[in-house]
């Protein structure tokens, strides 16, 4: 099995106080493998430092130590277009549907900013768009709409499906589906396993939700104190 | 399994509640024809998913609907039909008589005011009790669930986490023991452990005052937890209401066994596609698009009907009160 993102002995440490200043360790010597086509679980309570982690998985947070590879490389290391690939091939999902979409841009323009920065011809715009509605499952009405007029189901559906255009080998899923109705959720980590057996994706699935992890993870990890448990 | 509650008098009972809105979009039809009671002492849940009618049947019972809200129907009260009522009247029965605990505490505390003077200032305005005693009586139902530190009273909200203030709440909707409380998604915001916490302790002073709870949570299995009765409702409309475990255990209604295969102990089955809009809804029963088991006749509205309970879920001397809206029965 091919591993995509690896963390090496990573740590992170925040510093407080302006003249005697406080280090906090929020988390130390972190090692994990997220390999092709599998789910790693994250548990934790809150604030034993998942989402920490999976920022500087995402290439979000620098680590204060240890390294992040991305296909062997250190993510911090790489320049130009290396980076540019690294940032497009991992992705993460947020836990607040509506808050990861602009309010103010209807879901078509959302999912043509994507389309745009990939500089893809326009001519191939609503073929992409209608693709990748079909993969996420919503309905083509849903485009003239803004974020506030759907739910946040189909929000988060918009979000995965934004993030499915850039073709990602790894997306980091933070609590995707705890703001969510029981319903609601039964479909997105249904529509999360789909797309894993369809494109081989790795997922970091973050989660507080023991049953979640259960359904979704092959292997799982328990942070404690800003440590592996 | 009899409960003591079955057959005890409604305290409170609604009946045809119709809400809508008038919005630019339309006129969205939020809650249509609810009917039930709230039995002295018990607590029903009122369970569904988000956007499906349950917080504005809260709000229609203590009439705290925006201007742009149709409201028809009743909800009687010890006699009185609440939604008659005049707003000093309602004044006075919001607090005192019904309490509502609203689902986002953060919003609903005043932030600069300590808890303690936000507690103690129902006493002072409803029953006219000093202002030291009624301090004294806030820190005591602060103690009570769980803040027992006597510096807690004179803290902020700020001060607090959500699960902190999420008590501060209780105890403010509980300090003149209601005869109703109105618990609007109380666990929202709150971890599992804390949540269940909460919500324990809220059943437990419940109890211990005599109040009955109208429970509204989309969390399906906290309802079981501490609900004798569950109403389930869909797309503005109750579906099924029964006692909490039967309906769990037996669902009647293609909507609430879809829902309950949902979690994740049933593998968190997906409902094929998705709730409808409230300003369009489907004719006649409302889930027909969703529903496995439809038929012909499921484009016309089925009423509610009443079902005898069967095996350990049935009585010789007492009214189940298991009904549903279902052309299959």
């Amino acid at each position: 099995m091919l591993a995509v993102l690896k963390a090496e002995e990573v740590g992170k440490a925040y510093e407080s106080g302006l003249i005697f200043k406080k280090r906090h360790i929020a988390l130390r010597g972190i090692t994990l493998e997220m390999v092709e086509g599998k789910t790693l679980g994250l548990m934790g309570v809150s604030g034993s430092g998942k989402t920490t982690l999976g920022m500087m998985l995402a290439g979000l947070e620098k680590p204060s130590s240890g390294r992040v590879l991305f296909a062997g490389e250190d993510i911090w290391r790489l320049r130009g277009r290396e980076f540019l690939a690294f940032r497009r091939q991992v992705q993460m999902v947020f836990q607040d549907p509506e808050g990861s979409l602009n309010p103010r841009k209807s879901i078509e323009r959302s999912i043509h900013e994507v389309l745009g920065l990939l500089k893809i011809p326009q001519r191939e715009w609503l073929k992409r768009t209608g693709e990748i509605l079909e993969m996420v499952g919503l309905p083509e009405e849903l485009l003239c709409r803004y974020p506030a007029q759907i739910s946040g189901g189909q929000c988060q559906r918009v979000a995965l499906g934004r993030v499915l255009l850039l073709h990602p080998r790894v997306i980091i899923l933070d609590e995707p589906t705890s703001a969510l109705d029981i319903s609601v959720q039964a479909q997105i980590l249904n529509l999360l396993k789909d797309l894993q057996q369809e494109l081989g994706l790795a997922y970091l699935l973050i989660s507080h939700q023991p049953e979640v992890i259960r359904f979704m993870a092959h292997e799982t990890i328990v942070l404690e104190r800003g440590g592996i448990s | 399994m009899s409960s003591p509650l079955a057959n005890a008098a409604p305290l409170l009972q609604i009946e045809g509640l119709s809400v809508s809105f008038e919005t630019p979009l339309g006129r969205v039809k939020a809650a249509q024809d609810v009917c039930f009671d709230l039995r002295e002492g018990e607590t029903l849940a009122l369970v569904g998913e988000t956007g499906c009618g349950k917080s504005v049947v809260a709000s229609a019972i203590m009439k705290l609907l925006p201007h742009n809200a149709s409201v028809q129907g009743r909800a009687v009260f010890a006699g009185r039909d609440l939604l008659a009522l005049g707003e000093k009247e309602m004044a006075r029965i919001r607090g005192s008589e019904i309490a509502i605990v609203f689902q986002n505490p953060s919003l609903a505390l005043n932030p600069i005011m300590r808890v303690g003077e936000q507690i103690a200032e129902m006493l002072q305005v409803h029953k006219g009790v000093s202002r030291s005693r009624s301090l004294q009586m806030a820190e005591d139902m602060l103690s009570r669930l769980g803040l027992v530190k006597k510096e807690t009273a004179s803290m902020y909200p700020f001060q607090f986490s959500g699960g902190m203030n999420q008590r501060v709440m209780i105890a403010t909707s509980m300090i003149l023991s209601p005869r109703i409380i109105i618990a609007d998604e109380p666990s929202k915001g709150l971890d599992g452990v804390l949540a269940g916490e909460v919500m324990v302790e809220m059943a437990r002073i419940k109890d211990q005052v005599g109040a009955s709870l109208l429970l509204i949570t989309h969390d399906l299995l906290l309802a079981r937890d501490i609900s004798d009765r569950m109403a389930v409702m869909y797309c503005g409309e109750i579906v099924e209401i029964g006692k909490s475990r039967e309906v769990f255990s037996e669902p009647l209604h293609p909507y609430t066994n879809a829902l309950l295969s949902c979690l994740p102990e049933r593998g968190f089955q997906p409902i094929p596609g998705s709730s409808p809009s409230m300003i369009e809804p489907p004719a006649g029963c409302k889930f027909h698009p969703r529903c496995p088991q439809k038929q012909d006749k499921c484009m016309r509205r089925p009423e509610m009907v009443q079902v005898e309970s069967s095996g350990e879920f049935s009585g010789a001397n007492e009214s189940t009160g298991r009904e549903v809206r279902c052309w299959l029965y």
